[in-house]
């Protein structure tokens, strides 16, 4: 991979000799001072941000007043401060984005044809009818805007009303696709909450590149005064110690597994609401009626490669270990190689806006599969030359050892007799679930649910489509992030009356 | 237990297999057979000009190739695929190292179902020594078959400490054993000069060995040759009488990858097996006081007494503290020994934590390496704090990612490799998982010895990825499980 050229940046965040700078955003102020250096241990990339401890006393939002100024605006103002944002993140017009993609290119997993098109397409996720909708479905906009009388047809003497308010947070995000700093900033407008974006060393940048876009447009807009951003490393207790503490905090939201929540767990009290989005991991189940002919076998490759293939099976949402109902005898074991055969064909005419062979692909993993290409009675290898992936049929009928660590477009197919072996498979981590044809996902997804499964999809649609994002696979972060407040309402002779005791008619 | 363990031979094929001439060099001994090592002199052989060490290396990567090349299969499959019939020199080798994942690469549903043909099936394909035809009837369990194999081969497979879940399988010879065994007591004797320290192949000492006495991983195949060839049969074990079982250290992996099937994925343990689990957990429970009794016998039986040590620091650092607060010091005898490997394993001990072991202990006789146990040749650390590779032992930088090997016209830091020349009975052709520097191959340490050298400083590449504050959304977690993690400890 090329290193590309920074001369044109026209702003403070300009690469140093060692690496980038990462400048730490305070509610509408840029802070570039303070220097340290982070990163570059293992040929990573190494970047300077401001040591936040040094800040510490002005990063959470201590006075809960100042949040009265988001309640100032209407729904259509935040959707319309959205639409503005999201037309300014281009890389040909916007120099902090160009940068973010610049440092993307080296810190993440994608191929820069991934990354230039998920970086140049991420302001449709701006799109006003597309806000709209996430907060329609998450939360309800009139709940976002307003009190809202709840149902009453029990009889109940009085009326209860429900708002739904925003937060002081912090969020751990996830760098593992830029998507999820843009995502976090939607959230925390629609619900009007305050944001402290823990940004990981994966994509130190992409948020802070898009607080600054909003400084530039409206320096003095509530909603750019309510977001923040800032690089520590996680667990440094000079920092954290102080963020996490519930005078200044009322949410964490944190993406990322044990290493991500131990951290925070020390510093968990009454007080302190901690919404986890935990690693996973996500697997398909195809039925017979995939093999009833040639043309349907690739129709259901195709689809099969866009869920391993997509983002380069960086997320979690791709497919990895895939149970085929094939049948395991010779005729059956067959079946499920030519539809590895053709699987592979598949991932490797994705295009390269979605999918291309991995730029860094995983030595460990490709140590695994070298070590089992020896057992040919157990594994049948398709591809795995060069850095194109491979997908790995598992003649034995059991997934690999190392089915947790399959990525780089690398995809496990077991075949098996029985359909309830992939049901009975599925466990808490488990995450999204492919499944063809649509029949047999309305057959299953009940007791999928049962054992652990979050979401179950169309073959092919795990992460392509996204008709969820608001929803997240059912953890409802948008309507998490929100304090729900309650106003209820009684009529007040009926109270009195409560108070003397003979009279009393309690409910 | 101990009737399952087999008594020490081949002995006496190393001590007079090779005719000393005194008229030729060690060299030009051990460029007929390396194994001439034997009766020649460690500090000798660290001398060797650089022409003398690679004519050797180059000499031994080309003769073991050819001799190993049909015996192991994976080896001819590997060399197949890369289309190399044979090879010049020691660079020729580097795309025939195996990947430390070679020696784990079967199913672990074999286990789980008992299906040890298979499992022997797979390890004669990385042996020398055929070992195909033994009979599986009746075997169970990993324990088992590893003593199936013992009783009816030269086999002693050894086993790693199998954190991942996963045992990796080393089938090693009597042999090749006691080859590594007498290497060790060579450098004890010649690593500070010729006769500097103890010649312990001749007057031997008793061994102390803070562990396991029976089971199959490296420390006990090594401590059991220790004992017979060095100890002259007199030995002090943590645990006399119990065995580290290979199913039982393997256990919480497995029981893992068992939860990461959901409900496929339950794990039948035998009520053998829940008996052995028990029992070391048990153990562990009771290590405080095991240890105590432990150390109570050692000053008994040993105190004022030359004895050899074999351990890793943390060990002695708590038996040494805890000797130190009742007023105990210079215990041994100054001309023991003691063998260690694997640093401080995280620990931060206070500045002078070796002047105070060492204070305990009475001797300065220490000899601190580097190495695998898939290997039996050392890189003993010198007084510079640099590891030395014998010429024995071949040694490649890869780069980490593409696993090319890298450049040797300057000290660079890459993914280390090994090839033991000494190794007949399994590819010793390793790839690691250690982040290392090694030296330049013009480059001489300021100790004097010749060949390439490692710095201090050794990083696993797995720590260091962990440790690096990347946030991703894709992974299996697990659950945290302390009767789990206390099993994971076991073999450790």
């Amino acid at each position: 991979m090329t290193t590309p050229c920074f001369c044109s940046n026209d702003w403070g965040g300009k690469m140093t000799v060692t690496g980038f700078r990462v400048p730490l955003i305070l509610r509408g102020t840029v802070i570039e001072d303070n220097w340290i250096p982070f990163g570059g241990r293992r040929g990573g990339v190494s970047f300077e941000s401001p040591d936040v401890a040094l800040y510490g006393d002005q990063i959470n939002l201590r006075t809960p007043s100042l949040m009265a100024d988001l309640y100032k605006l209407r729904f259509t103002d935040i959707v319309e401060y959205l639409v503005n944002l999201g037309e300014r993140l281009t890389l040909a017009r916007n120099s902090y984005w160009e940068e973010a993609f610049q440092l993307a290119r080296r810190t993440s997993g994608l191929s820069d044809s991934i990354l230039h098109a998920q970086f140049d397409a991420m302001g449709r996720m701006f799109d006003a009818s597309r806000l709209r909708e996430a907060a329609e479905r998450a939360c309800g906009i009139a709940h976002l805007e307003g009190w809202v009388e709840m149902p009453n047809q029990s009889g109940n003497k009085g009326k209860a009303r429900v708002r739904a308010f925003g937060a002081r947070a912090v969020h751990v995000i996830a760098g593992n696709l830029p998507v999820v700093a843009a995502m976090t900033i939607i959230r925390n407008a629609l619900t009007r909450s305050d944001c402290v974006i823990k940004t990981p060393s994966n994509d130190p940048l992409t948020a802070a590149a898009i607080a600054r876009t909003m400084i530039d447009m409206a320096p003095d807009h509530p909603l750019t005064r309510h977001v923040s951003v800032a690089y520590w490393k996680g667990g440094d207790d000079r920092v954290e110690k102080v963020i996490y503490d519930p005078r200044g905090v009322e949410k964490i939201i944190a993406w990322g597994g044990l290493a991500s929540i131990s951290h925070i767990s020390k510093y968990l009290q009454p007080g302190i609401d901690l919404v986890t989005l935990d690693p996973k991991l996500s697997g398909t189940i195809i039925g017979k009626d995939a093999f009833v002919d040639e043309d349907t076998m690739r129709h259901v490759a195709r689809r099969l490669a866009l869920d391993i293939g997509l983002y380069n099976q960086e997320a979690c949402v791709n497919a990895r270990v895939v149970y085929v109902h094939s049948g395991t005898d010779q005729a059956g074991l067959r079946r499920c190689e030519r539809l590895a055969e053709l699987t592979f064909e598949a991932i490797r005419d994705l295009p390269p806006s979605i999918s291309t062979p991995h730029k860094d692909f995983d030595r460990t993993l490709r140590e695994e599969i070298d070590a089992i290409s020896y057992l040919d009675d157990e594994y049948r290898i398709v591809g795995n030359s060069g850095n194109d992936g491979a997908v790995i049929v598992s003649l034995n009928g059991e997934p690999v050892d190392f089915s947790a660590t399959l990525g780089c477009r690398v995809a496990n197919l077991v075949p098996v007799d029985d359909i309830d072996i992939p049901v009975r498979s599925v466990n808490a981590y488990t995450q999204t679930i492919g499944i063809y044809p649509e029949q047999l996902k309305e057959e299953l997804r009940d007791r999928l649910a049962f054992q652990g499964a979050q979401r179950v999809v169309s073959l092919g649609a795990a992460g392509s489509v996204g008709l969820n994002t608001e929803i997240q696979d059912g953890i409802e972060p948008m309507r998490r992030m929100c304090k729900w407040i309650v106003d209820e309402s009684c009529d007040g002779q009926m109270l009195e009356a409560l108070a003397h005791a003979e009279e009393a008619e309690t409910q | 237990m101990a009737a399952t363990m087999s008594p020490p031979s081949g002995v006496a094929g190393f001590e007079q297999s090779v005719t000393q001439d005194a008229m030729t060099s060690l060299f030009e001994r051990m460029m007929q057979d390396p194994r001439a090592l034997v009766d020649g002199d460690y500090n000798e052989m660290m001398h060797w000009s650089r022409e003398e060490i690679d004519a050797y290396q180059d000499k031994w990567a080309q003769v073991r190739f050819a001799q190993l090349r049909s015996k192991i299969p994976i080896l001819e499959k590997l060399a197949d695929g890369q289309g190399i019939q044979t090879v010049e020199t020691k660079d020729d080798l580097a795309p025939l190292l195996f990947a430390h994942t070679t020696l784990k690469a079967y199913p672990l549903s074999w286990i789980e179902k008992g299906e040890f043909a298979k499992l022997t099936k797979w390890l004669n394909g990385l042996s020398a020594v055929d070992i195909s035809n033994v009979d599986m009837t009746g075997v169970e369990t990993i324990d088992d078959w590893i003593d199936r194999l013992d009783q009816n081969t030269d086999v002693r497979v050894f086993h790693s400490s199998g954190t991942s879940g996963k045992l990796s399988f080393v089938p090693r010879t009597v042999a090749d054993h006691t080859l590594g065994t007498i290497n060790a007591a060579l450098f004890v004797r010649d690593w500070r000069g010729p006769n500097s320290g103890p010649d312990t192949r001749q007057n031997h000492i008793p061994v102390i060995i803070p562990t396991y006495r029976f089971g199959a991983s490296a420390s006990q195949r090594g401590g059991e040759r220790n004992v017979a060839l060095l100890g002259g049969g007199e030995a002090l074990y943590l645990y006399p009488e119990r065995r580290l079982s290979a199913d039982v250290v393997s256990l919480a992996g497995r029981i893992r990858a068992a939860d990461a099937k959901g409900e496929q994925g339950t794990i039948a343990i035998s009520p053998a097996l829940a008996g052995k689990r028990d029992e070391m957990l048990a153990n562990e429970r009771n290590r405080e006081a095991d240890m105590n009794r432990f150390f109570a016998e050692a000053h008994e039986r040993f105190a004022g007494r030359d004895v050899m040590i074999g351990s890793t620091w943390p060990p002695l650092y708590e038996w040494a503290m805890a000797g130190l607060a009742r007023g105990d010091v210079a215990i041994f005898g100054k001309g023991s020994v003691l063998t260690t490997g694997g640093g401080t394993k995280g620990n931060h001990w206070p500045e002078g934590w070796l002047d105070r072991i060492k204070q305990f202990l009475g001797f300065d006789n220490i000899f601190h390496y580097y190495s695998m146990s898939e290997v039996i040749s050392r890189c003993l650390e010198c007084e510079m704090g640099h590891y030395h590779f014998p010429p024995t032992l071949i040694a490649y930088l890869l780069d980490p990612k593409s696993g090319e090997l890298l450049g040797r016209d300057e000290r660079r830091t890459g993914r280390m490799a090994f090839f033991d020349t000494l190794i007949t009975s399994h590819w010793s052709g390793l790839v690691t998982g250690d982040e290392v520097t090694l030296s330049a191959k013009e480059e001489t340490c300021g100790c004097g010895r010749t060949g390439d050298f490692l710095e201090y400083e050794i990083r696993r590449y797995s720590e260091k990825e962990g440790g690096d504050d990347k946030v991703v959304c894709a992974g299996a977690p697990q659950a945290h499980d302390d009767a789990l993690l206390l099993l994971e400890r076991l073999g450790r």
